[in-house]
Parts: structure tokens; sequence; C-alpha cells
């Protein structure tokens, strides 16, 4: 039956009182030094949850505050087997919370960060969570030697225990806990040597598994909190738009009505249960003004970016001389290509809970960073951070949407307003589709130049539009005029060019929300680039492996990346007869996330539908720290992929999305999924992110494919615009 | 008052009885395992039994199902012990974000109560709700194996 959650005791709360003495041993462990917050954490360090990751309790069992979210790409488990490994315990001994906001969690980017997102999460944090478990391992063999009177240097462990093998001692880490919390942590620790590794390096199961097959996992839209009322929102359908008037004495008679309120851009019903104050808000008269934006559309847009490709902009990467060497060139081509915008749809909409008491607040919400769900809170209810306690349930899917606050920015609103009572908001799925943070369009220009022996002496790129991290993070750029978030993916490339340049033109797709969406810019171009490759190879006549791989002389890794995929597919140029339908095979190579993943998809026209019949998937990763979890990731980054590149798209008319529901926006439904077979290969080179690389080469694959079976070069998306016979 | 029976157990409620059954469980009766995805029928997140049949309950008014006996994925593990197909679910380890697994395993439970020994063909056309995540082919190796648990095939 239902959970009621605790609202007496937070987990920080929780850790205080087990450092206190409650028979829980919790690790401080200092962060590096040189670092703003480890000088803050030295300050405070009275207090017992300082950048606390692992408690234990008297009975063995290990409580691990994870600092990234669980959205199924496997952080639950990854993270902790790499404190396992190093802690030595078993997996079945972890329970994995969610820590707390605060700047002892920001351990990414030299302690700056904390948020769950760009396949960061083992890469960002390995060498932390390696020294967190060896720390703790450490101080619990130092509490045995005190006990036993024996030097450290004698004892070792096995998962859970330690061993002082020449008096045949053995303790568990439960009893020695106690004492190991009162020693000081070692300035240094052995890390081990990777050959000895139980867990790293294989398939460790998910610990979160058992709970998702018996329902018993709890989402955000699960959470129950007693005394609890539910909010329905509308927000105004034209972006930028906001609530004129309506009339809340229509519907306050309705059943369980409690309140109408004006939240940011909408209005909410708040009701007993979650059907009544939807079907009150149906009923509510809204009058929206719906501001500037109402003659936006998404065609007009694309005009406009189609219209600048031949501007200049800003030049973020040039070799060579690209003009002349272009001018030169004994045949050039060029080719336009666009992509649309596209919606998250994670399958849990987004969904909100929050408590606002006077002097504290606990906000339920599935997010991508704590801190931001703290932060947005701090500046709508006035209280301190300190106050402010976030919970973080499982993700129902996030893939980028769950950075953004808007929604939990609209249950502390209501919280705030009927302070003592918790809130639920929750989105219907017309809501989330057509309010969400979208992947930006995006237009761009290749040209390429071959010399008079086919040699390929230019490529020149331009694209047009506007990336999130500009609109959303502007301080994260590099260089604040170049937005990565338009370009990446077509930076820093492998392919040896001695002519080549790359150009941003900045053109606002203001007034539509821009977001960061599962591999970002990498799914556009990835695509492009891929796409372009393959047209330079057939311009050529040549075979488009063997033209990559004449490109890569000075790339081995991603030839290695490449070679992988051919040889498992036993690629094949041109098309051929299975079960007596023309098959034709399309290759595609992309780094994104550190990591580089070579595809190779299998095609043929079922009654007019691209049949996608096998992917075959090389990645280096560096080193896969659970290929089990890899392989999950590349399977879910080409599902999202593919979904995408099929009929994934949201267009803008009159200022509105027209798409409401899966009906209008189709995701990828199981009988579409192809058969996926992945090869990992573990090169030692530093560690690549997972949850997204395997996204941006699978379109590109698909629509190779689909030129040498159809002739067709696909140089927008989605496919569904697209007739094939 | 409206009786509902789900998972066996009558429970009284004070309901329009046109409340989707979705909103009926996980709200007022706290069966939050059966999802909410898109409200219109379409994703499969909230399919449960009735009858032993599955039904989209987003979309199915409590009134089509009062005098029938609904099952949800808190319902199909027995003394203890979890039903064969939510075995196959956790071995397998073929959760991702986990949000469709319910009906995921619920739609599995039906399909192999009709047909023990689904052919790969059969399974890919009666698994039809939606996964975000792309586990579709883990989904499917995990009907087959709970299949096998259930002693359906060799």
């Amino acid at each position: 039956m239902s959970r009621i959650v605790n609202v007496s005791m937070s987990r920080r709360q929780f850790l205080g009182l087990g450092a206190a003495g409650a028979g829980v041993f919790v690790l401080g462990m200092s962060l590096p030094l040189g670092n703003k917050f480890a000088r803050a954490a030295v300050n405070n360090s009275g207090d017992g949850t300082l950048n606390a990751f692992i408690a234990i309790r008297e009975d063995g069992g290990v409580i691990f505050q994870n600092t990234f979210i669980e959205m199924g790409q496997g952080t639950y488990t990854s993270i902790p087997a790499i404190v396992a490994e190093e802690l030595d315990i078993t997996m079945d001994v972890i329970t994995v919370e969610q820590a707390p906001h605060g700047p002892e969690y920001k351990i990414m980017f030299n302690n700056t960060a904390r948020f769950t997102g760009g396949s960061n999460s083992v890469r960002s944090s390995y060498d932390t969570m390696r020294k967190a478990g060896a720390t703790a391992r450490q101080m619990l063999i130092e509490a045995a030697a005190k006990e036993w009177n024996v030097p450290a240097g004698e004892c070792t462990t096995e998962p859970g225990y330690v061993l002082h093998n020449a008096s045949g001692k053995k303790a568990g880490y439960g009893d020695l806990a106690p004492l190991a919390a009162t020693l000081q942590a070692p300035a240094e620790v052995k890390l081990k040597d990777p050959a000895d590794f139980r867990l790293l390096g294989k398939p460790v199961g998910r610990t979160d598994s058992l709970a998702k097959a018996t329902g018993t996992a709890e989402f955000g839209i699960d959470v129950q909190v007693d005394g609890m009322l539910h909010a329905a929102v509308k927000q105004c359908p034209v972006f930028g738009g906001k609530v004129k008037s309506f009339d809340a004495s229509k519907v306050m008679d309705m059943p369980g009505v409690v309140a109408v309120e004006e939240i940011p851009d909408g209005v909410a019903v708040i009701a007993d249960h979650y059907w009544n104050a939807k079907q009150a808000l149906e009923k509510l008269p809204v009058e929206f003004d719906n501001g500037s934006n109402a003659s936006f559309s998404s065609a007009a847009y694309l005009e406009k970016l189609q219209s600048r490709l031949d501007d200049t902009g800003i030049t973020a990467e040039a070799e060579g001389d690209v003009i002349t060497a272009l001018a030169n060139a004994a045949k050039t081509i060029s080719a336009d290509y666009h992509v649309p915008f596209l919606a998250h749809a994670t399958l849990e909409p987004m969904n909100c809970t929050a408590l606002v008491e006077t002097d504290r607040c606990t906000v339920w919400a599935p997010n991508q960073g704590a801190d931001f769900v703290a932060g947005v809170t701090k500046d709508i209810t006035g209280l301190p951070l300190e106050a402010i306690d976030v919970q973080t349930p499982f993700l129902g899917g996030g893939f980028g949407r769950r950075f953004i606050m808007d929604y939990t920015a609209q249950a502390v609103t209501l919280a705030n307003k009927h302070k003592g009572t918790p809130i639920k908001v929750i989105w219907t799925r017309e809501e989330d589709t057509q309010h969400d943070f979208y992947r930006p369009m995006t237009a761009a220009r290749h040209r390429a130049g071959f010399d008079k022996k086919g040699n390929l002496v230019a490529h020149h790129i331009t694209n047009v539009g506007e990336g999130p991290m500009g609109r959303l993070n502007p301080g994260f750029l590099e260089n604040p005029k170049i937005d990565s978030t338009v370009l990446e993916g077509v930076e820093k490339q492998p392919y040896a060019v001695p002519n080549k340049r790359l150009d941003y033109v900045h053109e606002t797709v203001a007034p539509v929300p821009i977001g960061y969406w599962r591999s970002v810019a990498h799914s556009v171009n990835g695509f492009i680039k891929e796409s372009f490759m393959d047209e330079l190879a057939h311009a050529v006549n040549a075979d488009p492996v063997e033209f990559r791989r004449g490109l890569l002389t000075d790339a081995p890794r991603y030839k290695k990346v490449l070679d992988t995929v051919v040889k498992m597919a036993n690629w094949k140029t041109g098309t051929r007869k299975v079960d007596g339908n023309d098959r034709a095979m399309g290759v595609a190579l992309h780094e994104s996330f550190g990591t580089l993943v070579a595809q190779i998809a299998d095609v043929s026209i079922e009654d007019g539908e691209v049949t996608v019949h096998d992917v075959w998937c090389s990645v280096d990763c560096g080193f896969a720290i659970n290929p089990a979890i890899v392989t999950m990731q590349m399977e879910s980054g080409i599902a999202y992929g593919l979904s995408a590149a099929l009929a994934e798209e949201i267009s803008m008319k009159d200022g509105k999305v027209d798409q409401a529901n899966f009906n209008s926006y189709p995701i990828l439904p199981p009988q579409k999924m192809p058969q996926v077979h992945v090869q990992i290969i573990n090169s030692g080179e530093a560690l690549g992110g997972i949850g997204e690389p395997g996204t941006p080469p699978i379109a590109p694959a698909v629509c190779n494919a689909l030129f040498t079976l159809t002739g067709q070069r696909i140089r927008s998306l989605p496919l569904s615009r697209y007739t094939f016979t | 008052m409206t009786t509902l029976t789900i998972n066996g157990k009558q429970h009284e409620v004070e309901l329009d009885e046109s409340m989707p059954l979705l909103w009926a469980i996980r709200d007022l009766l706290g069966y939050t395992g059966t999802k909410f995805g898109c409200g219109i029928g379409f994703c499969g997140a909230c399919t449960v039994h009735v009858d032993g049949k599955v039904m989209r309950s987003c979309v199915t008014p409590v009134s089509a199902v009062k005098d029938k006996s609904v099952t949800t994925i808190e319902g199909i593990a027995h003394d203890g012990k979890l039903h064969p197909v939510q075995e196959a679910w956790a071995r397998g380890d073929v959760p991702q974000c986990g949000y469709c697994q319910s009906g995921q395993i619920m739609a599995a439970v039906a399909l192999l109560q009709e047909n023990p020994n689904p052919s790969d063909d059969e399974i890919r056309e009666k698994m039809v709700n939606y996964c975000r995540c792309g586990t579709y082919l883990q989904i499917f190796a995990a009907v087959k194996e709970a299949a096998k648990l259930q002693g359906g095939s060799a």
C-alpha cells in the first residue's frame, strides 16, 4: 500500500544524528585542497555531514550518499560500485540514497558543480569515489589495528571485514565503525591496482531492478505526504504569454476544489486529488495575454536560418585557407541540412511536490541537480538554503529536461501560498509536450573540395542557430561569442583535411524555450557531419568505410572503433536481397563526451516504412566500469536517436506548439526497435561518458543506408516527412 | 460509496465513477506502482488487469470496473514470492528509468497467461507499451525468460 514519506527528519538530519552516535559511522572526507569549499569544510568540521558519502551501520550495512541521480543511466549502480571496490564491500550491503544539496556534494569540475548530465557522472567522480571508498577502508583498518594492538600495515580486508592474519583476528565493518568514526581520515590513501578489481570492469547487477520490477520504486509522481493536496496546471499556450484573467468562482463548487491560483505563466487548480483538480481546470474560464510572440512559427524561423547560411558569422576553427582551396578545387560539393525542434518526452511527466512551513521547506523534485531545486526554492520562499530540504526520488527519464526548474517553481509557488500544506503538481502529457525546453532547430551548410586525384582538400562548415548553453548557462561557454552547444560534434574532428573552417552564425530563437536534449548538439552535428561524409564518399565513388579510413591516418583510436564495427557487421557496400527485399547498410562514426562510437545500421523499406533490422555498435569509452550498463546505454541511446530520426518533430505556429501527446509526437514503439549488437573496446584512454554517446551516430547510419537503398539523400529529419518506395 | 476490488481486496471509496481507474487506485487507494504517462491510453504505463485482461487504466472509468477484479503490479507477487515475470525482469536488469516497467510487466503477465510459450514474433506483436529508455530488447528477452521460469518452455 501507500508509503507515507516521513517529513519530520531529513536525510541531512538523519546523518547528523548518526554522527552523534546512533550507531551510524559517517565518514568525513576532505575535498582536495585549494578549493573554496574545502576550506569551508574545514571550518565547519563540527558538522558530521560535511562531505559525507559513506555511513556504516552497526549491522555492516553501508549507506551511500550519491551525488548523481538515477534516471535510467545506471548511476545508482556504477557510482556505488566504485566506492564498493575500494571500500571492499559487496554490492548487496549498499543502500543508495540521494545526497542533499549543498557545497559539500559539489564534486565535479574541481569541486565547483554538481549535476547529473553531460555524460559526466562516472568520469567526473571516478577518482573522488575511489578515494572515498579507500579512505573509509583505511580508517576501518586503523580502528581494527588499534583494537587489536597490532600494526595497521599487517591488517587486510575481505568484503565487509578487517583481518589480521598473524593472529587470526577478524572483525566486521559494522563493529569497527564506531571507533573508526573517531579517527582522523588519512591524508593519502593507496588505491587498488586495477588488476585486482572485483567489481569494476564487471557487469555488476543494478541496485534498482528489484524495486522497479515490483512497482515499489518511488518516482516524484508517487510521493505521498500526509495532508497533501494536488494541483493541475495550465500554462499560456503561447510562449512568453501571461494570464490576463480567470474566474475561479466558476469552479470553486466543483468536487474537491480547494483553491485556484495564478502561477508563473499560468493557472493552477488545487484539489483533494489530481482528477478533481484536472476536471476543474478544464472548466476554469481563463483568458491569456499572448504577448508579443503570437506570430512565431518554426517554418519562418527555418527560413531565417537558411537565409544566413552564407554569412561568415564568427569563425570558431580554421586550418589552412579553405576559401582558396575550395576555389581551386577540381570538384566541389555543397549541401544544406537542417533538423527540427525536439521534445524530451520523458515518460514521467513533469511533477513536483512541495511543503513550505514558516521556517523550513521540503521539496520532492525529480531533478538533475539538487542545488538547482534549492536555488529556485530559496528565491521563491526567501528561506535560507539551510532550511530547504531537497528530496530526489527516481526520475522517470530525464534526458536533460529536468535541469530546468519551471515545474519546481510552480509547486513551490503554490506551497508558499498555502503554508503547511504539501502540494503536488502534475503536468498532463499535453503540458509536458507543449512546455518543454526543446532541442533547438539548427541549419548547416557543408562545402567540400577535392583535388584532381580525388583527395579531400577542403571542408567548410557553417552552423546557424542558437544553443542551450548560450541561453541558459552563458557563464560556462569558453568563448562567450561562440556557443559550443551549436558547434559540438563538428569541432575538433579527426578527419584529416588540410583546409578547413567552422563558422558559427548566431540566430536567436527567442521566444522558444530551448534546452539540453540527450547528446545536445552532437545529435544535430553527428547526423549532418556523418551524412555529409557519406555524400563525399559517394562523390568520389569510394566505399564509405574506406573513405573515412583514408582520412583517419592520424587517428588510430577512431580507426579501431570503425574497424571493429565493420568487422562486427560484416560490412557490405551496395544493396543486397534478404528475404526477397532490398537491404543496405549505412555507417557513422562520432565522438561525443569523450567516447567514440561507430554504428552500422542495416535498413530496408517495408510497405513504404523505414525498417531498421540490426544495428552494430562499437564503443570506446576508455574503460567500461560496468560493461552491462555500457551496453544498455548504447541500446538506449540508439533507441532515443532512432526515435527522433524516424518521426519526432516539434513544430510551432502562432507562437504555440502543434504537437500535444504521443499521437502527434510519436516516440519509438517496441515494434520499431532493431536488434542491437554492442562491442566494447577498453582502450585505456581517459574515461568517456556513456549516457549520451550512443545517440548521435544512429540517424546518419540509417540515412546513409537509405541513400544506398533509394538514392535519396536525407538532409533533414524526421524521416516521416519523406516518402519511400 | 463505490466498491472496488483491487488485488483481491475490497475497498469502499467515495468518488465520481467517471474518474479514470488510474487516479482512483493511485490517489485514493495509494497503489502508486501503476503510472500516468499520457492519459489517452497510448503509452501503456497505466496497464493493469481487469478480470485478468490488460486494461489501460488512464482511460477506463471506475464505473466500468466496479463489479470486476482489478490487479495491479502490487498484486502479482504471492506469499512473498515474486511473480516469474518480475523475477525475470529483476534478474535480467530490464529496467532503466523504470517508469514504464510496471505496465510492461502487467502486459507480460497477461501475455503469458494467454500463451505460456509465445514465439519471438508474438512477443514483439503483443508487447506494445512504450519505453522511452528503449529497453525493448531486454523486455522481449525477459518475457522469454519468464516463460521458461513458469515452465512454459524448455
